[in-house]
């Protein structure tokens, strides 16, 4: 029972995340003043590219073929990793919040090198951008894990899950503050949204994510897709499981879950929310400003740790 | 049950504002822009406000709630609104790039909010003074000071004063626990002729050299 | 009785191998009936050296040698399980270098050069030997001096132009500098301990005054940091590892800088059971600032040797920072945790050897394939060299630390050594090892942006050049030495019990009185359910597979889309070191030559040199204070044979006045 309810919480962030893609771009082009496409549009447009064929590049290698599967391979078996219905998952032990950051980091290198295979001008620019991006932003990742870490005393994900669950939503303490601005701020950057990268563009000067997934098609692109869009709701479960857990079921009931299940629900369509509301407030940045927001991302990690020092208050 | 309330919402409000100051003043250093900081500025006004409140009911005092309608008309309203005008008229929203990156400038802030509380840590041991409220003062005159000194434009060095005093106001409020309303009034009238005059004078300077740039005024020294 | 016999034994029979290759590879020289003789008796001596070292690393009772009765100083052999590790270290992973090596030094070098690189270089893996199984002072100095002589040696075998020799000078200067410290670090000892077995060092640790201390452990981190290659003392690494022939850039690289480790290791946690309380801190920093300064000097390459070289300072650094971890745990009565850093450090050490010395026979591969080790010169090889790209995909993959590859074990031991940190009592502690996780995820960010671009750029694309087009698959004997490494790689990465637990028997034995952290049985949970996970789904997804057209890339519709349109080495790591132009302070150097109008000039220079701040900072003060002293002692140099006995006179007359005042 509870392994087929730790199942389910992977399978609806995998199966969710062209959802949440959907409600965030919808929102986004309300906030336009547009009527924007339906939800389920995302959907739709994977069952597209998964019929279509494959455009290969005349010299490319195997890996160019293969770097989408890994890509999704790695981000899905990261999936794993979080709590969503109760504190605890399908896969977990002290140290695997430095799992999940490595499984991202090896979609992520996967990804680069498929953009390199195509031989293209683009790949390789966007391959070279996004390395910046990302060498910038695993250490505020882990920075902020680290400190959550620390108040919790546990290094596994679940436990800090339900040690939060354990606290009084309205004691905010400085660390959880910092961490969470730390975190959002790593998500942004990791999941490609304004202003780090802007997921809608197609111009060369400014596109990160777009270039490199630009020689994929069919199949291939449909795996880049999805992975992004697990990515995104893989980042805001994990945001809702370490800073809002409350709501989690406390055993595997079946009422407990399916109270549970309604408030994460409700917890990751706000957050929809908020970054759709987010991205159209502020415009994205200059390539060569992102460093100094990872910068601050940085700082605010860095903070984070420091302030354990001073207890939980 | 609605007594009961508000007393949780002022134990929170004294317990927790220490921490959203110290993002105010990362947030302060990481601005970029001179309209986003005098946001921040009064954002952080209307957080000092929340305070002043809750001394105000927890220690019943009738003038300390008098103080709290002044911080909250003049640095929440009056003084933000008068500078985002400014700002307007200035056409300065854009700020002119200051002396160092904003990465580097949160870090320096956040540096300086650790400083502020290995600073205050063994004074406030020794009384009943909160600490975080302290060091949160404390951190707020370091990054007024810092503000003014790496930023080049005229008007963020009053956005810079203005969080220097917000740090001033609140170290005399938390060590006092409310200090007398005459001294809180004439403080204010002093920083309202302040602002006036450095307003007056941004003006002027902008007249003068067709920008807001402090580090041309190096000429002037003749 | 009879297995300690045996394997006695066999580790002198070992040691009589590769002492044996050296008449082998001059036979070999002489005559086609000896052919591949030499490398056969060095792989037979390593495989006698990987039994006994699988046979100590999980014993208690270490075999013993004593040849002070033939030899005039103290000459001792010990194998106990640290010695074991190294050991075990050193054979395995010069097994495949060995093997590699059958295969490439016939299509790079005439049999005069092969004959010396042969003996040479067995005499290189003694010499290693030597250094970690020594059991005294003399015998470890003994095997220190030769291994950094025969390295110079082999070094020289490729060639001996003006600035090869200019590099080699540097190397040897440093290496012996660093001997001398070494050397002092072992004679601090003399005033407490009546000889210099490493049994009485250990045993009179504890008698040493706290200065004492803190000098052997300062003297012994400048002599083993000078030989790791650590920031500042790493000036030599990036100059002499890419010059050497590539199995000895391998052996180098994989092996040697790992001696220094030993022998750091045997200095603090053995000798000095813990050194002084600031030596974790120190560490710690030293091996932080090598992480984060060796990966970015390492992005800024475009050689690919150099680029290796470069990441080996990171790799040493990560380290040192589990070392030093460590120590600060040690001092901070936390042995449980102590025991989590050191076995993260050691295993670090296993890895790094494994997948540098893979990292550098892939090298050594391109290099036979295209004949240049400029990145950006290469391109699309992967399908010229398939078997060469996959196993050098797997060394990338591993180094960078990803998951499933073994140098994700040692990382991740070692972010949680750091986390846990906050149960420390001293509160500096508390945060300065949680921030080190910090660091370590940049080193982490940063060599996957290092590494992504090497393999990509090598491998993946169009060619960029004609030798590139034209490459060729290495031959059989050249894979199935990288193969062995790879699958090393893989099998640690997936199964990391195998070493894991003669290193915890290992840690325990040098810090006693520990239990076991929790970390530990985590590790095997975690590991083995995500591999089965990413291998299902990768099933699945493999499946799913349409139709295939080739198709030319997108130019934005225009034609001609040339190879030099890629993205090279070079500017793939521009953002990158445009964020860290301040670490890189290069020298730029632009001349614009004017012609009448300023506008336009008749000639533009651009000159960029990089990487000088050391020398300028750091380096040219200390040599100008040498050379300024060495002119002020040139005055008692007269040149008069006479003066100079006088000198001798002289010292005798003072010595024998100050014994009589002491009387």
């Amino acid at each position: 029972m509870t392994i087929l309810i730790h199942a389910l919480q992977a399978l609806l962030i995998v199966l969710g995340a062209p959802l949440l893609r959907g409600w965030v771009s919808k929102i986004k082009a309300r906030i336009q003043r547009r009527q924007g496409a339906a939800v389920w549009r995302p959907y739709a447009d994977l069952a597209k590219l998964f019929r279509k064929e494959d455009l290969v590049p005349p010299l490319a290698s195997g890996i160019f073929l293969a770097a989408p599967r890994i890509v999704f391979c790695a981000t899905a078996t990261a999936t794993l990793l979080i709590p969503v219905f109760h504190p605890a998952a399908l896969l977990g032990a002290p140290g695997d919040f430095v799992l999940l950051v490595a499984l991202l980091a090896l979609a992520r290198f996967a990804l680069v090198l498929g953009a390199m295979d195509g031989g293209g001008a683009f790949g390789g620019m966007g391959g070279s951008r996004e390395a910046m991006v990302s060498a910038l932003a695993e250490g505020p990742f882990l920075l902020g894990l680290t400190s959550v870490a620390i108040l919790a005393r546990s290094s596994q994900i679940s436990v800090i899950t339900g040690w939060t669950l354990g606290q009084n939503f309205f004691d905010v303490s400085a660390v959880h503050l910092l961490a969470f601005s730390t975190l959002a701020m790593v998500a942004i950057a990791e999941t490609g949204r304004i202003p780090v990268d802007n997921p809608t563009t197609h111009l060369e000067l400014t596109m990160i994510h777009e270039a490199m997934v630009l020689e994929h098609s069919g199949p291939s692109l449909a795996f880049l897709e999805w992975a992004g869009a697990v990515k995104l709701s893989l980042m805001m479960s994990l945001l809702i499981a370490l800073f809002f857990p409350w709501g989690m079921a406390d055993g595997p009931t079946l009422q407990a879950i399916a109270l549970s299940a309604a408030a994460f629900l409700g917890k990751i369509v706000m957050l929809g929310l908020v970054l759709a509301l987010f991205e159209s407030s502020i415009a994205k940045l200059r390539t060569y400003a992102v460093p100094d927001f990872l910068g601050i991302a940085s700082a605010t990690g860095f903070l984070a740790v420091v302030f354990t020092l001073f207890g939980e208050r | 049950m609605h007594l009961n309330l508000v007393h949780l919402a002022v134990g929170k409000t004294l317990s927790s504002s220490a921490v959203f100051l110290f993002l105010t003043v990362l947030l302060l250093a990481a601005s970029r822009r001179v309209s986003t900081s005098i946001v921040l500025f009064a954002l952080q006004s209307a957080i000092i406000t929340a305070q002043v409140m809750a001394t105000a009911y927890t220690e019943a005092s009738t003038e300390a709630w008098v103080v709290a309608a002044l911080v909250f008309t003049l640095k929440v309203v009056t003084i933000p609104s008068a500078l985002l005008w400014l700002v307007k008229r200035l056409k300065a929203s854009r700020g002119i790039k200051p002396a160092i990156g904003s990465g580097a400038a949160v870090f320096v802030a956040a540096l300086m909010i650790f400083l502020s509380y290995l600073a205050v840590q063994p004074y406030a041991r020794a009384s009943r003074i909160p600490e975080d409220t302290l060091a949160a003062a404390v951190a707020l005159i370091l990054t007024g000071a810092f503000l003014m000194v790496s930023h080049r434009t005229a008007l963020m060095q009053i956005v810079g004063l203005l969080v220097l005093e917000n740090g001033i106001f609140l170290a005399a409020l938390t060590t006092t626990f409310g200090m007398p309303l005459v001294i809180e009034i004439g403080v204010f009238f002093d920083l309202l002729m302040g602002i006036l005059i450095m307003g007056v004078f941004a003006f002027r300077i902008r007249d003068t050299f067709e920008h807001l740039d402090v580090t041309r005024l190096r000429r002037l020294r003749g | 009785m009879l297995g300690a016999n045996l394997i006695q034994l066999s580790f002198l029979a070992s040691l009589a191998s590769f002492l044996a290759a050296v008449p082998a590879a001059w036979f070999e020289g002489r005559s086609k009936r000896w052919q591949g003789l030499p490398s056969f008796i060095l792989m037979i001596g390593l495989l006698l050296g990987v039994f006994v070292a699988g046979a100590q690393l999980g014993s208690a009772a270490p075999p013993q040698f004593d040849f002070s009765k033939v030899t005039p100083f103290a000459f001792a052999l010990k194998i106990d399980r640290l010695s074991a590790f190294f050991l075990l270290l050193i054979c395995a992973v010069a097994l495949p270098v060995i093997w590699y090596s059958r295969s490439y030094l016939p299509r790079h070098y005439d049999p005069v050069k092969i004959q010396w690189i042969w003996a040479l270089s067995s005499l290189f893996i003694f010499s290693m030997v030597l250094v970690v199984a020594a059991a005294s002072a003399f015998s470890f100095l003994m095997g220190w001096e030769l291994m950094t002589l025969l390295s110079a040696a082999l070094i020289l075998v490729d060639g001996t132009s003006r600035e090869r020799l200019h590099n080699l000078f540097i190397y040897l200067v440093m290496m012996h500098a660093g001997a001398a410290a070494v050397a002092a670090s072992f004679f601090m000892f003399l005033p407490v301990s009546h000889d210099l077995y490493f049994s009485s060092l250990r045993a009179s640790g504890f008698l040493l005054s706290p200065g004492a201390r803190a000098a052997i452990f300062l003297l012994a981190l400048v002599g083993f940091g000078a030989k790791a290659g650590i920031i500042p003392l790493h000036l030599w690494l990036p100059r002499a590892h890419p010059i050497a022939p590539t199995p000895v850039s391998a052996l180098m690289s994989g092996l040697m800088l790992k001696t220094a480790i030993y022998g750091l290791v045997r200095f603090s946690f053995d000798f000095l059971g813990g050194g002084p309380a600031w030596s974790g801190y120190v560490l710690l920093t030293l091996g932080a600032v090598s992480g984060v300064l060796g990966i970015l000097y390492a992005s800024g390459e475009h050689d690919l040797k150099r680029l290796l070289a470069y990441s080996s300072i990171e790799n040493i650094g990560i380290i040192f920072m589990g070392l030093g971890a460590s120590l600060i745990f040690l001092a901070d009565q936390s042995p449980a945790y102590a025991v989590l850093a050191l076995v993260a450090a050691l295993f670090h050490t296993l890895n790094h050897a494994l997948f540098k010395s893979l990292l550098f026979l892939g090298a050594g591969s391109i290099a036979d394939a295209t004949h240049t080790l400029d990145l950006n010169e290469l391109g699309g090889l992967l399908n010229r060299l398939p078997n060469t790209g996959i196993a050098f995909l797997i060394g990338c993959v591993s180094i960078v630390g990803l998951p499933l590859f073994n140098g994700f074990v040692s990382e991740l031991l070692t972010f949680q050594s750091f986390l846990a940190g906050a149960t420390l009592h001293v509160p500096a502690a508390r945060i300065v090892l949680p921030l080190m996780a910090g660091t370590l995820a940049l080193v982490g960010g940063l060599s996957a942006a290092c590494f992504v671009n090497v393999f990509g750029v090598a491998f993946l694309g169009r060619p960029r050049t004609d030798a590139a087009e034209s490459a060729h698959e290495a031959p059989q004997g050249m894979l199935a030495g990288m193969s062995l490494l790879a699958m090393a790689c893989i099998a640690l990465g997936i199964y990391p019990r195998l070493v894991l637990e003669p290193l915890i028997a290992l840690a325990q034995t040098l810090i006693p009185t520990a239990t076991l952290p929790a970390e530990f049985t985590g590790l095997q949970r975690l590991l083995a359910p995500a591999a089965v996970a990413m291998l299902a789904l990768a099933l699945i997804t493999m499946l799913i597979r349409g139709r295939r057209r080739v198709t030319a890339p997108w130019a934005c519709g225009l034609p001609g889309l040339s190879p030099r349109m890629q993205y090279t080495a070079t500017a793939f790591s521009k953002p990158i070191r445009s964020v860290f132009a301040a670490v890189y302070k290069p020298d730029r150097d632009l001349s614009v030559l004017p012609s009448d109008h300023s506008y336009f000039p008749t000639a533009i220079s651009y000159r960029s040199v990089r990487t000088t701040s050391y020398e300028r900072y750091l380096y040219r003060p200390v040599t100008n204070a040498v050379v300024a002293l060495a002119n002020q002692l040139r005055r008692f140099q007269t040149g008069n044979i006479q003066v100079y006995l006088l000198y001798i006179f002289l010292t005798l007359v003072t010595l024998l006045i100050l014994l009589g005042l002491r009387k």
